[in-house]
């Protein structure tokens, strides 16, 4: 069940087979594999928990209620860039558009190679994308769906001859409403709130919200329980404790949340490799002002994408923003600003996405285990990359009629055609001279590895420092994916349910039964081939055999 | 701290906003309502930084026109603003930028606003209400 703070009357000790920080991409899952295996399950959530009946299209209420600290979490460096992180039920995939892509194969190789991962494979992994694809509904969006925005800059693209299509999501007869990262009103994105934690639930899991997890219990460097607070929502004071003691631990509070807390418990330390190795995806987003209404931001906010130069770490990807998100991103204040909200239904909103090059970031403890800091700072290559992405978007804006573009460069946040494209291009941007940038899907920073001195977790997802503790979030993912993590995250979560169960069955002497693989392998066998439906074919992710 | 930024926003929301013939006025009590809930759910280090940018504010306003922004009459506040937001100093244009944040935010996320700018959103709460997709 689902036990809210209200619910509790006092303090709780209680054991369980496994006790799991999160309820996000990663948390949610594990937590449902491992409950239907029959283990007891309590998952501990430090948000709240919300139906769609919550989600009623208030942008401002929904950052206060859904996002980690209002969603104002920043970056700390050069330049600074919103990272806005989910902390409810359900965690991120609660906000975020819903976009469902499977890892590029060279970033696959990659991590084969530079991490060792090797065992990490194609075959097993594209069973796990199968399982979760099919659990998730997931299917590309319906052009009838998408929304002017998303179709004219489509044309746009296919205009210039750059490859670009519909975003796979996971999205169940979506109406496209545009309020994807507010909360889904109707249910129809099928996010870890609305599909792994009811089935969790309904398999006997019971999950504590509002409860903050701040301490990992380690015996003789085993992991062996959790204790935590449950936090008042009004005046956000502590209340009840909640101890729990459990045969497995399992960390998945996110890239930024994980390695925090590790720090402020001072385990998995001896690789000095906690926090390090952060890897974040820089956003930069155009607005163009058009001639006709584009009806925003019905539509589905995040539909389609141009993957042209996604080789070279670039990906565009839609996005719409109901008034409240376009008046803040609006680059004035006062007379010029009301005029351009009046002109709101003729603007159209796109977004890119760089995969970083030459950037680096950490995560570093904060004066409190809620409150890490993070530092990043945008690499010069990743610097030009992200201009290159906004000189991209313009461009098409242009080609499907724009008539003026916005971009987040000072000197240059207005463009009226190609001559300003071609000043911008031959402009050297400064790092300063970039505002309003954003940056999603934070990863790497307890990164998975073979080499106990490079890396926090083994490819099984326990860490090397203590034993029983598994960490299952995007911080275990060794580098930027290029694209959005969720599939990702959710496929590597089931694959560790599957190394704590065989741990778990281990210690039965009288209960013996085939790999948690094995049964997926079975599970998915005599199905259709599945092919990659979301990468063009030089970069096709794995395929199944 | 948290009452000088609420009482400073209040008086800056006629700076930011202006309002065409036909549209609903801002309201700085929503706007101080929205700001409050903003700020406690925030991080106090972002407090901190609204506080200082209203200093800055204000000292610019001093250095530059010689008075008070707040007692300037409302088209040089606005035109002062305006200024800052087309400043080609980053550093400079952020500023009216973030403080502009919880008054757009809090005016803008408005029913009735958001309908005269072709967002329904009434209609929509209906329509999704009586929608539930299962699975």
């Amino acid at each position: 069940m689902i036990i809210k703070p209200d619910d509790v009357p006092g303090n709780i000790s209680r054991d369980a087979d496994v006790v799991i920080i999160g309820s996000g991409a990663g948390g949610g899952p594990i937590a449902k594999e491992l409950a239907e295996e029959g283990y007891s399950v309590v998952v501990l959530e430090e948000g709240g928990h919300f139906t769609r009946e919550d989600f009623d299209f208030r942008t401002g209420e929904a950052f206060m209620r859904l996002y980690r600290d209002g969603g104002q979490c920043m970056t700390l460096g050069l330049p600074v860039m919103l990272l806005p992180q989910g902390k409810t039920v359900g965690g991120t995939t609660t906000i975020n558009s819903g976009t469902c892509l499977r890892i590029p194969r060279h970033v696959l190789m990659r991590w084969h190679l530079e991490h060792g991962l090797r065992d990490l494979s194609e075959d097993e992994l594209n069973l796990l994308y199968s399982a979760v694809e099919e659990y998730l509904f997931v299917k590309r969006a319906d052009p009838e769906v998408v929304g002017k925005n998303a179709l004219i800059f489509l044309e746009g693209a296919e205009k210039l001859g750059y490859s670009g299509g519909f975003l796979p999501r996971n999205a169940k007869d979506c109406e496209g409403y545009g309020v994807c990262a507010y909360g889904c009103p109707s249910g129809a994105k099928q996010s870890v709130n609305v599909s792994f934690i009811p089935d969790a639930v309904k398999a006997g899991a019971d999950i504590y919200t509002r409860c903050r997890a701040e301490r990992i219990i380690v015996r003789s460097g085993q992991a062996v329980g959790v204790r935590g607070r449950f936090i008042d929502p009004q005046s956000g004071r502590k209340t009840h404790r909640i101890e729990v003691q459990a045969s497995i631990v399992v960390l998945a509070g996110g890239a930024v949340q994980t390695p925090s807390l590790l720090m402020h418990n001072r385990i998995c330390l001896t690789s000095g490799r906690v926090g390090k190795n952060l890897s974040i995806h820089p956003c930069g987003a155009t607005m163009a002002l058009m001639d006709e209404k584009l009806e925003n931001p019905k539509g589905i906010p995040q539909s389609t994408f141009v993957d042209e130069f996604a080789p070279d770490g670039i990906m565009l990807e839609g996005v719409t923003l109901p008034p409240s998100i376009f008046a803040i991103s609006l680059p004035w204040g006062g007379k010029r600003h009301t005029t351009a909200m009046r002109q709101y239904p003729f603007y159209g909103t796109f977004g890119s996405m760089i995969s970083e090059h030459d950037s680096v970031g950490k995560v570093v403890a904060g004066p409190s285990a809620r409150q890490p800091l993070t530092f990043y700072h945008l690499g010069s290559e990743d610097l030009d990359r992200l201009k290159l992405s906004i000189l991209l978007m313009a461009e098409i804006w242009f080609a499907a009629g724009a008539k003026r573009v916005h971009t987040p460069i000072e000197g240059f946040k207005q463009l009226t055609g190609p001559q300003d494209l071609r000043r911008l291009a031959r402009t050297r941007l400064k790092r300063a001279s970039i505002y309003g940038l954003s940056a999603y899907h934070p990863m790497g920073t307890c990164a998975m590895g073979t080499d106990p001195e490079w890396s926090v977790v083994q490819s099984s997802g326990e860490t090397w420092d203590v034993e029983n503790l598994f960490i299952c979030d995007a911080s275990v993912l060794p580098t930027s994916l290029g694209v959005n993590p969720q599939l990702t995250i959710m496929a590597v979560a089931i694959r560790t349910a599957g190394f704590i169960d065989e741990k778990l069955c281990s210690r039965s002497i009288e209960f013996e039964k085939p790999s948690r693989i094995e049964r997926l392998r079975k599970r998915l066998r005599g199905e259709k081939k599945t092919v990659n439906r979301h990468l063009p074919e030089r970069d096709q992710a794995p395929t199944n055999p | 701290m948290k009452r000088y930024i609420l009482e400073r926003l209040r008086r800056l929301v006629p700076f930011f906003i202006e309002t065409p013939e036909g549209s609903p006025p801002p309201d700085p009590d929503q706007v101080v309502a929205f700001s409050e809930e903003f700020f406690f759910s925030g991080t106090p280090a972002l407090r901190v930084v609204f506080f200082l940018l209203l200093l800055i504010l204000q000292g610019l306003c001093l250095l530059t026109r010689g008075k008070s922004l707040y007692s300037l009459p409302r088209e040089k506040a606005e035109d002062f603003i305006q200024s800052l937001s087309s400043s080609r100093i980053a550093a400079i244009s952020a500023i009216p930028m973030l403080l502009g944040m919880p008054i757009f935010m809090a005016h803008y996320d408005r029913d009735d606003v958001q309908l005269i700018l072709g967002f329904d959103v009434e209609a929509l709460r209906e329509e999704a209400a009586k929608r539930e997709v299962t699975r």
